[in-house]
């Protein structure tokens, strides 16, 4: 304040400079900072249940098989040589849907779908995803639930 | 005797030590003048929240009916009994149960502090719900008290979800099937939903780190949340002018000269002087000395009003709990969800539009009240009808709150009652 005669417009201007930019980096950092510690509470590696696992050779699935793997919320289809696995997760509000003689049924809020998980009544707003199924080297099918695939397209062995 | 004479001043020390150590820590003896009440409520750190004096409107039962204070028992109900809860319980999917089980069978009082945690959430939900109705139909939210009104909105939204994070805590059926569900409704957000729901549940389903997420976030993060909230609105009501009240119960300059005692002491002090330093509110105030004055001294008045709600409030919450012991299902099963699969009741309204409609019932219309609740003071602007019950100046404002909060209370109440196995319709007096 003492030398503003002197220092005049090139003062003010410094400071505001100064202060602009030190406003620039709290803000940022504070930002960065959000950021990060949204990133930490995200977590890359998952404890429960992996999302891919194998399921055992296709042998064990004959022709015709519908079987739901429970624990695992995905149901194995298979339709002659062809493959598919299909969620058993109610798209709705996340029950585990049944199977049913025309499809699948959830016991929650009586949502229903056919046998390639369209939605035929109910409240769920969307058909039940198909999931990536492919052969593992070791000849076993792998289920990867991370990967979904348009319905109807399946593995052919 | 030889004490005495050698050095009288050590021995009356001693006999004088009760009370000099009872003077040190109350200041004041219990008062007998207005001067004492006013730095009974001065000098004490419990009781300098308060103001000196409040007006007589902010402490008239009818007008409040004390449902800010109860809100803020309850939750230092929910703190006491929380932390005594905290000593037994494990927050492992492997434990959590057998622990819940603990409680009701060997731990002393174990079933009893649990149903006052319990209780007590329940009740907060309510009382915070109906607290807010109380500062709606009084016009409260209006100028100055605009911001508070937004806080009071986000202390509800902290609380709804401080009660859902409790409700996974005992592992049993209800809580597994009550977050799987409240979880999928919170995915139906548009563009953000899973990333929400994953990050909440830590993982593709509710499990382990779920369990632990909430368990975090009901004990350490949330509660602090509420409580910083809370300083901010309590601080934010001196503040603000002190409670609201009727344009009429103000006193005006014009008005007849002073009536009620103000001690001399202070008037000759005040003489000169529009205000003190507790006069920088905003809003209206009372000059001291020169209206007629109808406030009344904090202490005894308002610490009596404020010790009579917290009775009542902890009163109810101990019948309570003697009466009913809070719900405990089967350990969680992860197969068999039973049906119907209910969230938590205050989250039923919610359930049951999703029923209808996943996006607008689960995200569009809560999103749409939400932002509703929170703009309502910029939004309506008048200045009529406040500091009074179902002002006819606010029939409008009063009738859409009404509609709105009706709406989300009758589905509540269908989700609750009139949903059966697969959501379908049945009568609850069959």
């Amino acid at each position: 304040m003492h030398d503003k005669g002197e220092a005049g417009e090139q003062g003010t201007t410094r400071r505001q400079l100064t202060t602009w930019l030190s406003s620039f980096g709290l803000f940022g950092s504070a930002i960065l900072s959000i950021f990060s510690n949204l990133v930490f509470i995200k977590p890359r590696a998952t404890y429960g249940q992996p999302q891919r696992f194998n399921i055992g050779k296709p042998d064990a699935f004959p022709p015709g098989t519908r079987l739901a793997l429970e624990a695992r919320r995905v149901c194995v289809v298979r339709d002659g040589n062809k493959l598919a696995a299909i969620s058993t997760t109610c798209t709705h509000l996340g029950c585990i849907v049944g199977l049913s003689d025309t499809g699948f049924a959830c016991p929650c809020h009586g949502s229903r779908f056919d046998q390639d998980g369209n939605v035929t009544g109910g409240p769920a707003p969307k058909p039940l995803p198909w999931f990536k199924i492919s052969m593992a080297p070791n000849g076993e099918l792998e289920i990867d639930k991370d990967v979904q695939v348009e319905p109807g397209s399946y593995l052919n062995i | 005797m030889s004490q005495a004479t050698e050095s009288p001043s050590t021995w009356k020390a001693l006999t004088d030590l009760p009370n000099a150590v009872w003077r040190s820590i109350f200041r004041n003896p219990l008062p007998d003048s207005d001067y004492g009440r006013a730095s009974t409520s001065f000098t004490n750190f419990f009781l300098h929240i308060h103001p000196v004096k409040v007006h007589q409107n902010s402490i008239r039962p009818l007008y409040t009916l004390g449902l800010g204070l109860m809100s803020f028992f309850l939750f230092v109900i929910l703190v006491v009994t929380g932390i005594l809860l905290m000593f037994y319980y494990v927050p492992s999917t492997t434990q959590a149960y057998d622990r819940m089980l603990d409680l009701r069978g060997s731990v002393a009082f174990g079933t009893f502090l649990r149903n006052m945690h319990r209780w007590s959430a329940h009740g907060m939900v309510a009382i915070v719900f109906l607290h807010m109705c109380r500062v709606f139909f009084t016009g409260s939210y209006k100028k100055p008290r605009e911001f508070n009104w937004v806080l009071g909105v986000l202390l509800l939204l902290v609380t709804l979800l401080l009660s859902f994070t409790g409700y996974l805590l005992p592992w049993d059926q209800l809580a597994f099937w009550a977050i799987t569900v409240g979880a999928s409704i919170a995915s139906y957000a548009p563009v953000i939903g899973n990333d929400i729901r994953f990050l909440l549940l830590g993982d593709a389903t509710v499990g382990q780190e779920a369990l632990l997420r909430f368990y975090v976030l009901h004990v350490a993060v949330l509660p602090a949340v509420l409580t910083m909230l809370i300083a901010v609105h309590f601080w934010r009501i001196r503040k603000d002018g002190g409670l609201s009240r009727p344009a009429e119960a103000e006193a005006t300059e014009t008005a007849a000269p002073p009536t009620i005692t103000i001690s001399v002491k202070a008037k000759e002090l005040v003489q000169n002087k529009l205000y003190g330093l507790q006069g920088f509110v905003r809003g209206p105030f009372n000059k001291v000395g020169n209206v007629p004055d109808r406030s009344v001294f904090s202490w005894p008045n308002l610490v009596i009003a404020e010790v009579f709600v917290f009775v009542i409030t902890l009163a109810v919450i101990l019948c309570v709990s003697l009466a009913f012991n809070a719900p405990l299902e089967e350990p969680v099963n992860v197969m068999h969800p039973p049906n119907p699969a209910k969230a938590p009741w205050y989250f039923l309204g919610l359930q049951e539009m999703v029923s209808y409609s996943a996006f607008w019932g689960g995200v569009g219309i809560p999103g749409v009240f939400v932002v509703l609740l929170l703009i309502a003071p910029y939004v309506d602007r008048g200045n009529e009808g406040v500091g009074v019950w179902f002002s006819r100046k606010r029939l409008l404002a009063n009738t859409i709150y009404t509609s709105v909060v009706l709406l989300n209370v009758i589905m509540i109440i269908i989700g609750t009652f009139f949903r059966g196995p697969n959501w379908e319709f049945i009568s609850p007096w069959r």
